[in-house]
């Protein structure tokens, strides 16, 4: 049974477990309340909180989420009193002296973590803002000043946004948990940067991925187990196309979930793994479910049902739904719930997936065809402004008075003043603006003709709390426009000896006849009797003589066009 | 006309291939009566098929498809395909009957054929973009449909088959070719059109090699039983890669080397040569190909034996790759008469 009380005013659950000892207090915030110009707070937070406890010799850990952040520890009692206690010290009377070292430590912690598969898809979905900022790097960590902090902490790690769970016999005598006074925060209301569902983007990665949003409930959860056992039998048994083939339910908020599902590939299977995605939810989608595969999942829970350690298990969802305001089914409702699932509500879960999917494809592929719309990559409108040419002619940005827009090969990107995320600003004035929908631009002077007072104008416009300002840059970091190459004419091959005798053979007979010529013509002008045989005489010479030079000029053009 | 997918409707001829100009010889006998092209001389099936597909007869259809296999469908349905002017017949057909594998295939080839139409088979560098997005436009559409069909139905073979032709258009990879083709052969390992589909696909101009094309056409033949169709395959693949030389002595050449040359023997005395072969959905397709391969060889007498077969009845076969098909047929099938004998 995991039972429900108060320690200091936090709501707090207790479960048996055989194992040691464990508890974790979580506090309802996360990377979707932040904004990307100050992104990484809560995270410089729990690392604070937890940064003079470093040396002691603790099973602890905390992790920020993007709706909760928690505070994890293994130990004795007293270890974990001692522990909890502290945090909640600590994260309103911050240790400002290693306020620089764990920016430093959190910015090496982001550039060594191992990026995962579908790191990129919440901004895919959800653009620089709420649900999409885990996709992003913490910008926002420079710019963080301690009493930025202190208000954070007062806003959000407060007793009445927290929960605490404790896996053990009892709570652990004397434990306080000095926490201020608050108030309950919602989950923030996810925004969207899809104008439509099913979409589709494409990644680097050599995975097929799905990330879809499903109302919470028992049918959904089983859905998710349902669909991996779909992708392993077909990608994985029958068409040996894929090694790894998940899919997790996870709640998001009190009224949604995620659904995200997995199966990499091989380079040259890439499209075949995307293929056989596809057609397993199809079949899922028109309602071809397995009843042996919702019957085989129903054993196995309610096997894990049985088992002792299945209340102190329950107890991180137990949290998460008390933090998001989500009820919480006791094992017996839930017991009842999974054996009411059928095909029919497996089904209806199908056609939701389906409906709000978003799916990452690799390089190279697409899946239009497939009825999944191309995610926006570019903007749909180029906003007005004064034009700047790029140094090598092929893009052109736009400064106006609603926003900054460029335009190059591909579409517009815009980004209009009030719907920027962040502006980030370096000291060579270097500027990158984000706009809310995840689409930006980087703007290099050195890369455009710009007049010497844009950047300081578009610095103007956007509102200092947007402001990022960056470390400098390498000067080898900083890009030149490319020299622009002369381009050489090929070097003429020399002339064949055919063309040669040609040239020669005609030099010399338009020397000997234009030569005759001349004579003639000055012979001509010079003699009183001149008469009309004379003068035709001289015409009949000059013509002569273009009918000789002729050869030259003809066999020069081949010659040039033949290079 | 004649079953195999590779020779009737636009969908296939739209290769990349050289057009070889066949020199005859002065002295030929005196034209022979015209063949009949028409595929319903050969199957009266087809014929009321047509005529029940133009005539909004959805119940004469449906009896027509009534308990036949794989292949007989597969035919059908690619003659049923480029009919025109029954797609909103069939849209009628689908809405009323939702989830039902025939009327869906049948409109998604019908859609596949009219975006082949819009593409031409010309190179694609002279197919302007407005024709690639209407081409592509009609492709996503049939392929939606499909993709419901074999959801529905993973065991409809005839829906796979078209999967690869929209795969091919839809410029996807060879290992999603592949993948659709082995969910069709789970269900129809010896599906002779479904592998006339993918031989397409394997070929170089849509992605593959010529060595995956002929093992292909090899493994598919030595699969099936003797006296069957399968031989074409391997025939049809040698013929592609002939036809993409710039001469006709260059095809003949290469047919006439040794290892092919060995090759297209077995594949005759497996299918065409076999006394087991039958005339079946298909055979003028069959005999067809085998009749230009043996005619660019210079083996006349192999060529008229299989015109001869053939009767008075013609096939698009591969000679649409030379120019106009029917003008070519008649021109081999002249010269094979005139110089290997019998008629």
């Amino acid at each position: 049974m995991i039972q429900q009380f108060e320690v200091d005013g936090v709501p707090t659950l207790l479960a048996p477990t055989d194992g040691p000892m464990q508890a974790a207090l979580s506090f309802r915030v996360g990377t979707a309340d932040e904004t990307l110009a100050r992104s990484g707070i809560t995270h410089l937070l729990e690392h604070l909180a937890l940064a003079p406890i470093g040396l002691a010799d603790y099973h602890f850990n905390g992790a920020t989420g993007p709706a909760v952040t928690r505070f994890q520890l293994q130990g004795s009692e007293q270890d974990i009193a001692d522990f909890l206690a502290a945090v909640c010290r600590n994260l309103h009377d911050l240790p400002v002296q290693r306020f620089d070292l764990e920016k430093e430590i959190l910015r090496t912690e982001w550039g060594s973590r191992s990026p995962g598969v579908m790191d990129a898809v919440p901004l895919w979905r959800h653009g620089a803002r709420d649900h999409g900022l885990a996709s992003y790097p913490e910008f926002g960590l420079s710019m963080l000043k301690p009493d930025d902090l202190r208000a954070w902490a007062s806003r959000y790690f407060t007793r009445e946004n927290a929960v605490l769970w404790i896996a053990g016999a009892q709570v652990p005598a004397g434990l306080r948990l000095p926490l201020p006074g608050g108030t309950r925060h919602p989950v923030p209301t996810p925004s969207s940067a899809l104008p439509s569902t099913p979409a589709y983007f494409t990644s680097g990665s050599r995975a097929v991925a799905l990330d879809a949003v499903v109302r919470r409930d028992t049918a959904a959860g089983v859905f998710a187990e349902v669909l991996e056992r779909e992708l392993f039998r077909s990608l994985r048994q029958e068409g040996g196309l894929s090694y790894t083939a998940t899919a997790v339910y996870e709640p998001r908020d009190h009224e949604y979930a995620s659904l995200r599902a997995l199966a990499d590939a091989l380079p040259e299977k890439q499209w075949a793994v995307l293929g056989g995605f596809a057609d397993v939810l199809a079949k899922l989608n028109v309602g071809r479910i397995e009843q042996s595969d919702l019957d085989a999942h129903v054993g196995k829970v309610s096997d894990a049902l049985g088992s002792a350690a299945v209340h102190a298990a329950r107890l991180p969802s137990f949290a998460f739904n008390l933090l998001v305001g989500a009820p919480n089914l006791s094992l017996e409702e839930y017991r009842a719930e999974l054996k009411q699932v059928t095909v029919a509500d497996l089904h209806r879960v199908a056609e939701e997936v389906m409906s709000s999917a978003l799916l990452m494809v690799p390089e190279g592929c697409r899946a239009d065809w497939a009825g999944f719309a191309e995610a926006p990559t570019r903007s749909t409108d180029a906003l007005p402004g004064t034009s700047y040419t790029s140094i090598d002619g092929n893009g052109e940005l736009r400064f106006g008075p609603d926003g900054v827009s460029y335009l190059g090969p591909g579409g517009p990107l815009s980004v209009p003043y009030i719907e920027t995320a962040a502006l980030l600003a370096w000291p060579d004035g270097a500027r990158q603006v984000i706009g809310l929908d995840g689409i930006g631009m980087r703007i290099e002077p050195t890369l455009f003709q710009l007049h010497p007072d844009t950047v300081r104008l578009l610095d103007d416009r956007i509102p200092a709390r947007l402001r990022v300002d960056m470390p400098a840059r390498a000067p080898e970091a900083i890009p030149v426009p490319a020299p622009v190459q002369p381009v050489a004419k090929p070097p003429l091959r020399p002339y064949g000896w055919l063309a040669v005798v040609g040239l020669v053979l005609s030099g010399l007979a338009t020397v000997g006849v234009g030569g005759f010529a001349l004579l003639m013509t000055l012979g001509a002008f010079v003699t009183e009797e001149a008469d009309g045989f004379i003068w035709g005489l001289v015409v009949f010479s000059w013509i002569l003589t273009a009918i000789v030079v002729l050869p030259i000029f003809l066999i020069r053009r081949h010659h040039r066009r033949s290079r | 006309m004649d079953g195999c997918r590779s020779d009737p409707s636009p969908v296939l001829r739209h290769g990349t291939h050289a057009v070889i100009v066949i020199t005859y010889d002065p002295a030929m006998p005196a034209p022979l009566p015209a063949p009949d092209f028409d595929p319903g001389a050969a199957f009266p099936e087809v014929k009321r098929l047509r005529a029940a597909l133009t005539g909004a007869d959805w119940p004469a259809v449906e009896q027509l498809f009534d308990g036949r296999d794989a292949t007989t469908v597969s035919h059908l349905v690619n003659h049923a395909s480029d009919l025109p002017e029954i797609e909103d017949f069939l849209r009628s057909v689908v809405a009323r009957q939702p989830g039902e594998a025939l009327p869906a295939t049948l409109l998604a080839a019908c859609l596949v054929v009219t975006g082949w139409k819009i593409r031409t088979d010309k190179r694609a560098n002279q197919v302007s973009r407005e024709q690639f997005d209407q081409f592509h436009a009609y492709l996503r559409q049939a392929e939606q449909i499909l993709i419901d069909v074999t959801a529905r139905h993973p065991d409809y073979v005839t829906a796979w088959d078209w999967r690869l032709t929209t795969a091919m258009g839809l410029g996807m990879g060879q290992s999603e070719a592949r993948r659709r083709y082995d969910r069709l052969a789970r269900h129809e390992p010896h599906h002779l059109p479904g592998q006339q589909s993918l031989l397409q696909k394997l070929c170089p101009k849509w992605g593959g090699s010529w060595d995956a094309a002929h093992t292909f056409a090899r493994e598919c033949m030595n699969a099936a039983p003797e006296g069957g169709h399968h031989g074409v395959l391997v025939v049809t693949a040698h013929l592609e890669q002939a036809l993409e030389s710039d001469t006709p002595r260059q095809a003949g050449e290469y047919l006439l080397s040794m290892p092919v040359w060995q090759g297209i023997q077995e594949a005759a005395r497996r299918s065409v040569w076999h006394p087991g072969f039958r005339h079946g959905w298909g055979w003028l397709g069959v005999r067809g190909t085998f009749a230009m391969a043996f005619g660019l060889m210079g083996d006349h007498k192999a060529a008229a034996a299989q015109f001869s077969a053939l009767g008075n009845l013609g096939s698009d076969a591969m000679f649409g790759y030379l120019g106009d098909a029917t003008e070519q047929f008649q021109k081999f099938r002249a010269e094979a008469y005139a110089k290997g004998g019998a008629r």
